[in-house]
């Protein structure tokens, strides 16, 4: 036994005050949680969507990957498609370019138009871009097909949101 | 363009280039036949949704005209004319009708728009991936149907 005994007035403080600590910041937690909230809050563009397509099938051919997701639209949430034209370049790094035209919105397609071969072919306005998305001058679109970033998980393609150069 | 109101914003801005207008047609009928136009239904709302994805910049698809299978065809072949002469009159240059019910095919030369028609396929028991990959075909199909139009009147 030491000898510096706790009273019985001394452990019945201790207790009420560790209780009461607990019990205040039981209350107070979850009060400053709802305070910094947006700050704690998960950015949604560092989402990664993942696709079907293995990086090891990748060609410096581009290639369309499909891939869904669910969009959340007010209250309806529903299943929507995209789409990605997927090559890998010189340097075998992946580059992945949305297929929405750069001018209102088409989807273009890679070879799509037989007098011009190896770029992106927009069937609406004739807009053109090369492999690596660039914008045919001429053309009318104004700017570069955008690009998705990618990342590789257990071998397969995920896919950013796609940003604008 | 979509029938949405940011699509629509942009329709006006750039009026000169959406020269092309798609109107689906969906029959709906309470008879023995309501199952088949239901499915026709909903083949050409998903066909037509990924058909506005690939010519979004130059066709409007328009919400889509229902008619009860009920109403007599000349009755409704009326209607569609009534749309038409609007269609026309808003000086769209290219009109479409897309639809998998056969009877229009019977009055296809009194209209002035082209008539796609496309027979519905059960997609109700289906992957999604699959799904996904037979409308692209379809819409891949109906790529050339479209840029052969625009090609002759440009």
């Amino acid at each position: 036994m030491s000898k510096n005994r706790v009273t019985r007035r001394q452990f019945l403080n201790y207790t009420l005050t560790g209780v009461g600590g607990f019990m205040a910041a039981g209350m107070l937690l979850p009060m400053v949680r709802f305070g910094v909230d947006p700050v704690l809050q998960q950015k949604g563009d560092s989402d990664f969507i993942a696709t079907n397509q293995k990086i090891s099938d990748l060609t410096t051919e581009p290639t369309r990957v499909d891939y869904s997701f669910e969009q959340q639209d007010g209250w309806y949430s529903s299943e929507e498609t995209g789409t990605a034209w997927v090559y890998k370049d010189e340097n075998d790094k992946v580059v992945a370019l949305s297929p929405v035209c750069k001018h209102l919105g088409c989807t273009v397609n890679w070879n799509g138009d037989k007098a011009n071969e190896n770029h992106f072919y927009c069937p609406c306005h004739g807009g053109l871009y090369t492999k690596d998305g660039t914008n045919v001058p001429g053309t009318p679109p104004i700017a570069a097909l955008d690009v998705f970033p990618t990342k590789e998980v257990d071998g397969f393609l995920h896919l950013g949101k796609a940003e604008p150069r | 363009m979509k029938w949405h109101t940011q699509d629509i914003q942009l329709f006006l801005k750039e009026r000169d280039y959406i020269d092309t207008v798609i109107l689906p047609l969906y029959p709906v009928s309470f008879a023995d036949d309501i199952q088949q136009t239901v499915a026709m239904t909903e083949f050409i709302n998903l066909l037509s949704g990924q058909l506005e994805k690939q010519f979004k910049g130059r066709i409007l698809m328009l919400p889509g005209m229902s008619y009860l299978k009920t109403i007599s065809e000349e009755k409704r072949l009326a209607d569609l004319i009534e749309w038409e002469k609007e269609l026309i009159s808003q000086n769209f240059k290219h009109i479409f009708y897309i639809t998998s019910d056969s009877d229009w095919k019977t009055v296809e030369e009194q209209l002035d728009g082209g008539l796609i028609w496309m027979p519905s396929i059960p997609l109700d028991n289906m992957d999604d991936q699959y799904k996904l990959s037979i409308l692209e075909d379809q819409v891949k199909q109906l790529l050339n149907v479209f840029v052969k139009k625009w090609q002759n009147n440009d």
